[in-house]
């Protein structure tokens, strides 16, 4: 049995027919076909699938769509204005950040509520902010310098 | 050579798209009327199929077709393929679908259905009726007599055994003064590409098949899919994405998904699509456990004598990469390391009722790599050697013959220069003896090496080796670079087009990487592995757009009444040489190639000649000259917590002659990325199974641990050493692999140098660690 809700995803309002057992996750990318949002493992443990829920970071494939009814979400589709990258986006390119890319959207969305929350983060306030967001191809090192530049952009 | 783009971080012409979303995954492949299909695995280790039963699944609502082993073709064939498929290298040793299991997790049966979870419900509706077998999981005691035997073919369940002797190692041990001894073992890991294994397959009434997929190689997927639908290989189509989430081996063969999909896709005239889950994953590819016997003779002064190494490999329940892996480690991770006049060589590679082991950078030399560097500190010591001198009296040096292909030479080889380099910015010599210090907290400094290496596969009889290229100039003065090399994260893209912008005189950004290609519209090319690409490919990438350049060259000299020779391209623009003021800009040269015989211009109708005509485009598909050897050295310092067993590593600094830079960022890139790899070898990852049931009980990322960000040491320092190779493009070898040998023997020599304790084991755990002190 479907379920109707109705959510705001980057600023536009959509109703979604789900089942209930349908994932944040599975409504982004095979309902309103946001593909940004990658499904690494399905179990919360890679991060590939982080969006904001809210202004929170949160694990999109450890939720289900039915409980985000009336939430505000923000995908990595969101973030860009027209063709002006987000300052995080700008620095993953500048700092030679993104390897095989596969995680660097979920990244750059955990990233992105730290660069809400804290003005000036620590580079070990970024390690903790990344941590659950599993990055294979780059060793992380580019990733925390892309942050910190993007941080002393703001 | 004066380069303007060679040796520059420019940045990734795919990153802006992958920043904003990544469009160009395969796992976003959607089509028109597309099933999607799920797979039924066996729980059991070791079976017999007695019976299918898919009536009640076929009933299922949305279910379009049910695939069992009766259906699957019969023809058996290895997964592998940078081989041809009747190579005499390569185990032909499995089927799409088997009625006998041999591995908890075999592929029993399939379902294609209108969504995932109508496909899911109803493999639980399929009935398998199995009769169980006896099963043996330990190599060593799949070997005895009496073990559980996998293959009729394998006597005492060996797939293959290569021998190999140099020499007379009898007389080596004779004359050596101290012999050493020990046993050094691996366990099993898995590549951890984030993007899950994925293809869509599509077939047409026809008999046409177009296949998306994940996979490391377009041409090894079409010449594996034809052998196995027995079709010819132009009916398989398979197209190129733009780039793929990750591989590192783990996507380089074919999975059991593109064949099932296939016959699936035969069955309902619509596109099938699989992806695997990460539990599919987990059990699909790993690097292959191997237990090293090293025996080795040496002089006084440190000298060899006699090298003696008996590896054995667990291949799981089919020989696949089994069968190459257990050569490469045996020949380039320990036979032709280093010099020594008598050596002798056993490799096993042992049926289990293990999982099937794959592809995983390093393919075979991390695991030799363990037992050689480590025993060589334990022999210095014993002896009171100098580590880094050891290794320099035995190393091959420059000029050397080359040790495995004949004829050659070790043209460049800087392997003196990364251990000097590595260990001054280390500051080796600041080393102490184990336990120094107060506290419980004890910090050691320890090194490892990948001396020989290889820059693809020339040399290998069985192993494809070449590679292809299109450069198209446009008259906008841009260039279209089109090849079938895989970008699978890097930075192959990049690389690739700068060289191409290079060997044409075009700006960086005029060139680009054609995404929409397959393999009816580009040259051939081996897949993306054994650190191959900038070196292979990048060969017939330059000179492809050499043989472009050329043809620019000309038109623009009809066009300025010059000789071609007379002309030089740079940045754009096309000049004579020493009258600067006399060129075109490369625009203005395609525009008149490709304009009617009356060219439209700014100042009116200009005729041009029938010499001037044509597109200008260059073709290569060649093999590289060689295949040089990089040399690299990895340095670690470790701290050992006594209390808890806990090991950090603090600092890296890593030396490795690649020839050349072509990209300082994707370079270090490369590094970092390895070593992330390697650390997690070394100390924390591990895909354990239960040896009551052979189940994974890793296949998920909170069971099967790898470095996050927390954990990662930040302070990796890389060297590159610029040996400018001759044959290479620009002077330019390879990278990638070394990055992730080293670090498990580096770290398992520094942990010694802390606290004192020898592990020959990895993963090194912090239970290790603990018994090590005798506090456990």
């Amino acid at each position: 049995m479907k379920k109707l809700i109705e959510l705001e995803v980057n600023g536009e309002v959509h109703e979604l027919a789900v089942s209930p057992d349908e994932t944040l996750l599975g409504a982004l990318r095979d309902h309103l076909d946001l593909i940004g949002t990658k499904q690494g493992c399905d179990s919360g443990g890679c991060g590939c699938c982080t969006v904001q829920v809210d202004g929170k970071a949160v694990y999109s494939c450890m939720m289900y769509a039915v409980s985000v009814q009336g939430s505000e979400v923000t995908t990595i589709e969101g973030l860009a204005r027209g063709p002006e990258l987000d300052p995080l986006q700008q620095a993953f390119i500048d700092a030679g950040a993104v390897q095989c890319g596969y995680c660097t959207c979920g990244i750059i969305m955990a990233a992105k509520q730290l660069l809400d929350t804290v003005k000036d983060p620590s580079e070990d306030e970024i390690r903790h902010a990344i941590a659950g967001n599993l990055c294979r191809c780059t060793g992380y090192r580019k990733i925390i310098d892309a942050i910190q530049l993007a941080a002393a952009a703001a | 050579m004066t380069t303007t783009i060679i040796g520059k971080s420019v940045p990734r012409p795919d990153a802006y798209d992958k920043v904003t979303g990544g469009k160009g995954y395969p796992v976003n492949v959607k089509l028109p009327g597309m099933l999607h299909a799920k797979i039924l695995r066996s729980p059991y280790p070791h079976a017999k199929i007695l019976n299918v039963d898919i009536r009640a699944a076929e009933q299922l609502p949305g279910v379009k077709a049910v695939l069992t082993p009766s259906d699957c073709p019969k023809r058996k064939y290895t997964t592998v393929y940078f081989v041809p498929t009747d190579a005499a290298s390569m185990v032909q040793d499995m089927l799409v679908m088997s009625d006998t299991v041999r591995y908890a997790g075999q592929p029993v049966a399939a379902v294609a259905a209108t969504s995932v979870a109508i496909a899911e419900r109803a493999l639980d509706l399929i009935e398998v009726e199995y009769e169980e077998l006896p099963f043996v999981l330990d190599p060593e005691q799949a070997m005895q007599p009496g073990a559980p035997q996998l293959h009729p073919h394998a006597q005492n369940n060996i797939a293959v055994n290569p021998v190999m002797e140099f020499g007379d190692l009898e007389a080596g041990f004779a004359e050596a003064d101290h012999i050493f001894e020990g046993v050094y073992e691996t366990q099993r890991v898995h590549t951890c590409y984030m993007e899950p294994r994925v293809c869509v397959v599509d077939a047409d009434p026809e008999g046409n098949f177009t296949v998306h997929s994940s996979m490391q190689s377009l041409f090894g997927l079409r010449q594996k899919l034809s052998y196995l639908l027995e079709i010819p290989e132009s009916k398989v189509r398979v197209m190129k994405p733009p780039y793929i989430g990750g591989g590192f081996g783990g996507k380089l063969d074919i999975g059991y998904i593109e064949p099932i999909a296939a016959l699936l896709s035969m069955r309902t005239n619509r596109p099938v699509r699989i992806e695997q889950t990460r539990y599919e994953d987990f059990i699909t590819t790993a690097r292959h456990p191997i237990k090293v016997y090293l025996k080795t003779g040496v002089k006084k002064d440190g000298t060899f004598t006699a090298r003696y190494a008996k590896s054995i490999l667990d291949t799981g329940a089919h020989a696949t990469h089994g069968a190459e892996v257990i050569n490469v480690h045996g020949m380039f991770g320990f036979l032709l390391t280093y010099r020594c006049a008598n050596r002798k060589w056993e490799g096993y590679a042992v049926y289990t009722n293990n999982m099937v082991g794959g592809g995983f950078r390093g393919y075979g030399s991390p695991q030799a790599c363990f037992a050689v560097e480590s025993q060589i500190d334990e022999i210095c010591d014993e002896l009171d050697l100098d580590p880094i001198e050891f290794r320099r009296t035995n190393a091959h040096h420059q000029g050397d013959p080359h040790p495995f292909l004949p004829g050659m030479k070790l043209d460049t080889y800087a392997f003196d220069e990364c251990l000097v380099k590595g260990a001054e910015r280390m500051g080796f010599a600041r080393r102490t003896g184990p336990n120094a210090g107060e506290g419980h907290r004890k910090r050691g400094i320890g090194f490892a090496c990948q001396p020989l290496w290889v820059s693809g596969c020339l040399g290998f009889p069985d192993i494809y080796e070449h590679s292809g290229a299109i450069v198209k100039l446009n008259p906008d003065g841009t260039a279209d670079l089109n090849t079938a090399v895989m970008d699978l994260g890097s930075g192959q893209i990049t690389t690739l087009c700068q060289i191409a912008a290079e060997g044409l005189g075009l700006p960086m950004e005029a060139v680009r990487m054609t995404q929409t290609v397959d393999t009816t519209t580009v040259p051939f090319d081996a897949p993306s592995h054994a650190s191959r690409v900038t070196y292979g490919a990048g060969t017939a990438v330059l000179a492809a757009a050499r043989v472009a350049r050329q043809r620019l060259l000309q038109v623009a000299g009809i066009m300025l009444e010059v000789s071609a020779e007379d002309l030089e391209v740079s940045d754009g623009k096309i000049t004579v040489k020493g009258s600067p003021d006399s060129s075109l800009t490369v625009a203005e040269v395609v525009q008149r190639a490709e304009s009617p015989f009356v060219q439209v211009t700014e100042e009116g109708p200009a005729p041009t000649t029938v010499e001037e005509k044509g597109t200008i485009i260059g073709l290569a598909s060649t093999a590289p000259a060689g295949n040089p050897s990089p040399a690299s050295v990895g340095f670690v310092e470790v701290e050992v917590d006594t209390e808890t067993g806990e090991v950090k590593v603090e600092r890296v600094v890593y030396a490795h002659d690649l020839g050349k830079v072509i990209n300082p960022n994707a370079a270090e890139g490369q590094v970092e990325g390895g070593f992330q790899q390697g650390i997690g070898y070394a100390l924390m990852e591990d895909l354990q199974f239960d040896e009551h049931s052979g189940a994974c009980l890793t296949a998920d990322f909170l069971d099967y641990k790898i470095l996050t960000a927390v954990e990662m040491p930040l302070n990796i320092e890389s060297i590159f050493i610029e040996s400018n190779e001759p044959t290479g493009p620009f002077g330019a070898k390879s990278l990638s692999e070394p990055c992730i040998t080293v670090p498990a023997p580096a770290i398992a020599n520094a942990i010694y140098n802390a606290i004192g304790v020898r592990i020959r084991e990895l993963p090194i755990t912090p239970e290790k660690i603990l018994a090590g002190l005798g506090k456990l």
